[in-house]
């Protein structure tokens, strides 16, 4: 006992030390599951009310450039508008069922807070289950593509931005249709990289890439970026250097798409599989 | 003595805040983001027992990760710069040892102390807490070359801080 008291009295700094370590590792290690944003979720509870302060804040000083997006998208959307009412005249239909042939569901959402300067980041929107948000939707901004919808809480939502290391999507280049696999490579928040496309393809700098829609979370031709560079790998495939067309540093207003004939999709797949 | 206290928590909050709101965002490619608030362990004085040393730590890192939404990463780096920290201030001890009641700043050792003092403990911060960030040795120069670039400017901002506190 007297030996155990001179060991503890000794040594009590180290044991502080491994103590408190082995709770931060813990701690790491709990939250590391990125699928399993059950501690984020806690956490940002807490830092929610200064988050939102400091995205009002930063909303206030782009209020000018968010208008001019508004005014854009108003425009476009009021064009498709004038297109269907001539066509619906033209075929005689009048339609009550408002979700007829419809597949996708668009929910417009606020960013309050994001990041970009790490190796693995999310981002959070203020959007959750109660507005009809579930894991495994897609974000995108504008037409552009922004993440994956992995948590929610009942008004709040999680999201993984493309910029981080666990992100895949399958993307193809619009011109020719051939497709690969879409990463991040965690240096440059505008930059990725597009892998698996064969070496007998032809494309040239600046050709558009974009989402395939085979994954069911992306809707077809979301826009991602433009090739900025490519370089031959072994193995017969090319590494495209995508210039991404989102800006994830000044990101505020998006898209929240839910697709409504994935299960449909998936059992139907998985039928065969 | 209360006075002392008052005075390190006004730091601690100005330091938390400075991150949080400047430096998280500053954006110079991927590899450098400063975290000055590893100054606060820095600052606390000589004299502080290891235990309520280590302890602080801990909850400065704790603190830090509340903010950034990555519980455990930066309270283990900063559990990790507190543990070192007596080691450290036992190797840069000047000549006569310090004063009772010293604080460690550049006020009272000099620039070149300060510069050894601080480097040290940064570097080795900075180097847990990026590694554990990543959390495999893949790409093990990339992070190293992130882990030295934000180390720079780390103690940059650092010293430059220390000058503010000066000037005051």
């Amino acid at each position: 006992m007297r030996n155990l008291l001179n060991f503890l009295s000794k040594y009590n700094n180290l044991l502080v030390f491994i103590l408190l370590q082995i709770i931060a590792i813990y701690l790491l290690s709990t939250a590391n599951d990125y699928h399993n944003t059950q501690m984020v979720k806690g956490i940002r509870a807490m830092t929610i009310g200064i988050e939102k302060k400091v995205s009002n804040a930063r909303t206030y000083f782009h209020l000018h450039e968010i208008s001019r997006i508004m005014a854009a998208e108003n425009s476009s959307l009021r064009t498709r508008l004038e297109r269907l009412s001539g066509e619906t005249e033209k075929l005689f239909f009048s339609v009550t069922d408002t979700v007829y042939n419809q597949q996708y569901t668009f929910t417009h959402a606020e960013v309050i807070n994001n990041s970009v300067n790490r190796q693995k980041n999310f981002l959070t929107i203020d959007r959750g289950r109660q507005q009809g948000i579930s894991p495994d939707m897609a974000v995108i901004a504008g037409d552009n593509i922004v993440g994956i919808i992995v948590g929610c809480s009942d008004n709040y939502s999680v999201a993984m931005s493309l910029l981080n290391l666990d992100f895949r999507v399958s993307a193809r280049l619009k011109s020719t249709g051939y497709f690969g696999s879409m990463t991040w490579e965690g240096s440059d928040p505008s930059h990725a990289v597009l892998s698996e496309i064969p070496q007998h393809v032809t494309f040239g700098i600046g050709d558009t890439v974009e989402t395939t829609g085979y994954s069911t979370i992306f809707p077809e031709g979301i826009i991602i970026g433009t090739v900025s560079g490519f370089e031959k790998t072994g193995g017969d495939f090319y590494r495209i250097g995508v210039s991404l067309s989102t800006d994830f540093r000044r990101l505020r207003h998006v898209t929240v798409v839910g697709n409504l004939r994935k299960e449909e999709q998936l059992e139907l797949e998985n039928q065969y599989q | 003595m209360i006075n002392r206290v008052i005075r390190l928590g006004f730091i601690f909050i100005l330091l938390i805040l400075l991150q949080v709101l400047f430096f998280n965002n500053i954006q110079f490619s991927g590899y450098v983001n400063p975290y000055v608030y590893i100054m606060f362990i820095l600052l606390l004085p000589v004299e502080m027992p290891a235990w309520l040393l280590l302890i602080l730590s801990f909850f400065t890192g704790l603190v830090m990760d509340l903010f950034s939404g990555t519980p455990g990463m930066h309270a283990s780096a900063s559990l990790v710069a507190g543990f070192i920290r007596p080691y450290v201030l036992r190797i840069t001890s000047p000549r006569d040892g310090y004063e009772p009641g010293a604080n460690p700043s550049m006020l009272v050792y000099g620039l070149k102390w300060f510069l050894i003092y601080a480097s040290l403990i940064i570097f080795v911060h900075h180097l847990v807490l990026f590694y554990l960030e990543v959390f495999r040795f893949a790409d093990f120069f990339r992070t190293l070359l992130r882990v030295i670039l934000s180390f720079l400017f780390s103690l940059s901002f650092i010293v430059l801080l220390e000058y503010i506190r000066k000037g005051k």
